[in-house]
């Protein structure tokens, strides 16, 4: 995971249109694209999927409320 | 029929909309349905479930924060209660997905936008197939109904005479597009290599230096990359496959909602295609291809397929015709040739390919895109003349407001080169701009809202003319910003003004309108697809109100264009009319410009 993610103040949203033949496809690529940036909470928070692909908006939370925030301690 | 009865309990506290939309579904369907009130524990619901011998519960929960614990729990205690393997369970609301559902122990999950029949196939044991029927698009014809019969008569009379004075000054006039044009014409024709060869030759001969370099030297323009054969099978493939999936939204929610065009132009061809076929399955009507500002400077087309990192896709034979074979059978296709050295060529070119519309004016490609008033005016006769040929209507689209000219010069230039076009037999649509006007910027009428000065613009149109109307283009420029949800909202909120004002169609941005860094992207266009659909869901058949100023706005309109015609009417030119600045002045911010001056020639 980046370091940077520390500054993070919750999660990460990406916003992406996944090229992909299902809505289930869409959503283990959004999830699996999140992991891969070693977050491990990944949701997906909104996904629509026509022909083409799926439009999504895929989350990583970096920081859920009670968690350790690595923005508290952050010279940056 | 089902014969026990199907229990809907919302395990909410407050929430049970849903529930009772699907009640009323399954009602009217026959069953016999028992809906709890909100806020009862699962406990009592399982205890209604036994006691009405039901065997279907459908619970509806809103999930947040520890509902997924309390639905596991639910089936948890149906299996206590030993129910679990007698009865259908499942689960709807807000964030609800299938899988989720799955998860919890439910056997289905249905989350928002459920149809009524989705449910029924569900209780009923049977595989939901979805009705694509209501999806199904036919292509409009914008010029339809309309009469192009004036309301101003004076109006038209002055019409009448300028157009009498643009033919007389084009007469035996031409140039080299038009004569390139001509000798596509003949290559369009399948003939021999020989013959082809010589045409090629005569074509170059009226072609720029750079165009010939390509045919004769093979020499590839800066930045551009010549696409290859495994690309184009790639492609191939690919387009087959996603038409397979294909499934086309409607924007419209009421019958008078306008049709949407979407705006494409890359660089690449395939990643236009690829944007196109996106924007198609997201509902957008119809596509208009943006061109190079480079390749409309330039005199003659290259060939093949060519991809370049720039703004706006190459026009060649084979690019338009690779986009064209794609298109969903109800997209209406426009090629723009407004502006550049190449239009009576583009023209010819989209008729051929069977492009639905094109885009001309003579006006705005003088003064504010760059083409010498002479040459514009002899390329777009010549350009007219095609579409009137292939039966394809044209837009007139006033971008020169953009510059700073102001509305009434700019409609004045445009009812001339519609009342040229209805003389040569064309069909039009008139294009004013939709936009945070440059002359309402400097003078203040758009201080308090966007709405009147717009409204004025397609009122003051429709006192003047019986024709059909596309503000663009796209709808709300200079409102967008950078953030997508700003850029998204402005253009939704355009986008219901314009249905308010019962417009033929309107052309949208993608929420990357403001956005200079690069090419826009495809998750872009989707936003403001969906959120023009929200729109037009949110506002049907109601309207927006323009305050009284919209009124005094028409007014000052209308007088503005009578007088701008009366003006190029004492010039007695309207090419010279066009040099003085009486249809858009360099104090106004327009230029005639100068790619291809002095390049008319008599026949």
């Amino acid at each position: 995971m980046s370091a940077v993610f520390k500054n993070v103040m919750d999660a990460i949203d990406i916003e992406t249109f996944l090229v992909c033949s299902s809505e289930s496809e869409g959503k283990e690529l959004a999830i699996r694209m999140v992991k891969d940036m070693g977050i491990q909470d990944a949701d997906i928070v909104f996904i629509q999927y026509q022909g083409p692909g799926a439009r999504v908006r895929v989350r990583g939370y970096v920081h859920k409320p009670g968690a350790n925030y690595g923005w508290l301690n952050s010279k940056t | 029929m089902q014969q026990k009865p199907i229990l809907l309990a919302p395990l909410d506290p407050v929430h049970d909309i849903g529930l009772k939309i699907m009640k009323r579904s399954l009602d009217e369907a026959g069953f016999e349905t028992i809906l709890l009130p909100p806020d009862y524990k699962a406990g009592e619901i399982i205890n209604t479930a036994m006691g009405n011998d039901v065997d279907t519960i459908l619970i509806s929960r809103t999930l947040g924060y520890g509902v997924a614990d309390l639905l596991a729990n639910f089936v948890d205690l149906a299996e206590a209660a030993g129910i679990r393997d007698k009865v259908k369970l499942a689960i709807g609301g807000m964030a609800v997905r299938p899988e989720l559902a799955a998860e919890l122990g439910f056997d289905a999950g249905f989350g928002p936008g459920t149809k009524p029949e989705e449910l029924l196939a569900f209780i009923e044991n049977k595989e939901y197939v979805p009705d694509k029927s209501s999806a199904v698009k036919e292509k409009s014809n914008l010029t339809e109904g309309y009469t192009y019969q004036y309301k101003h008569q004076g109006m038209e009379r002055m019409l009448d005479q300028i157009v009498d004075s643009i033919m007389n000054w084009a007469e035996g006039k031409t140039s080299p597009a038009v004569k390139r044009a001509a000798i596509r014409e003949k290559m369009l024709i399948n003939q021999g290599e020989a013959e082809n060869l010589e045409l090629l030759s005569q074509y170059l001969g009226y072609s720029d230096e750079m165009v010939q370099d390509f045919y004769n030297d093979r020499k590839i323009p800066d930045k551009c990359r010549p696409l290859g054969q495994d690309e184009i099978d790639s492609l191939e493939r690919y387009v087959e496959a996603t038409k397979e999936r294909m499934s086309a939204q409607k924007l419209q929610h009421v019958k008078d909602n306008p049709v949407v065009f979407i705006q494409y132009g890359t660089g690449c061809p395939f990643m236009d295609i690829a944007h196109i076929k996106t924007s198609e399955a997201w509902g957008a009507d119809g596509a208009v291809h943006f061109d190079p500002s480079w390749a409309a400077r330039t005199e003659g087309f290259l060939s093949g397929y060519l991809t370049h990192e720039q703004d706006g896709s190459i026009i060649t034979l084979e690019n338009l015709a690779q986009t064209k074979k794609h298109l969903q059978p109800s997209t209406i296709w426009q090629v723009r040739a407004h502006r550049g050295l190449n239009t009576p060529e583009t023209v010819l070119l989209a008729g051929h390919l069977g492009a639905d519309m094109t885009k001309i004016n003579i006006v705005y490609g003088s003064l504010g895109a760059g083409t010498d008033p002479e040459r514009m005016t002899v390329d777009a006769i010549a350009a007219i003349k095609y579409a009137a040929k292939f039966g394809m209507p044209f837009d007139i689209v006033t971008n020169e407001e953009l510059c700073g000219v102001p509305a009434h010069k700019a409609f004045a230039g445009m009812l001339i080169v519609n009342h040229l076009a209805r003389r040569l037999g064309a069909s039009t649509v008139l294009q004013p701009l939709f936009c945070y006007s440059p002359e309402m910027m400097i003078n203040g009428g758009m201080d308090d809202n966007y709405i009147d000065f717009n409204a004025a613009k397609i009122m003051a149109l429709r006192q003047v003319i019986d024709a059909p109307i596309w503000p663009g283009a796209p709808i709300g420029f200079l409102t967008q910003d950078e953030d997508r949800v700003q850029s998204a909202m402005t253009t939704a909120l355009h986008a219901s003004l314009a249905a308010s004002l019962n417009v033929d169609a309107i052309s949208i941005a993608s929420s990357d309108e403001a956005y200079s860094g690069g090419p826009i992207i495809a998750s872009s266009r989707i936003d403001t697809l969906r959120a023009t659909k929200e729109a037009f869901r949110f506002f049907g058949s109601a309207g927006i109100q323009p305050t009284v100023k919209a009124e005094e706005m028409v007014s000052t309109l209308v007088s503005g264009i009578e007088q701008v015609l009366q003006n190029v009417l004492d010039k007695g030119c309207f090419v010279q009319a066009l040099y003085d600045g009486i249809l858009g002045s360099k104090e106004d911010g327009a230029y005639p410009g100068r790619s291809g001056r002095g390049t008319i020639t008599i026949e």
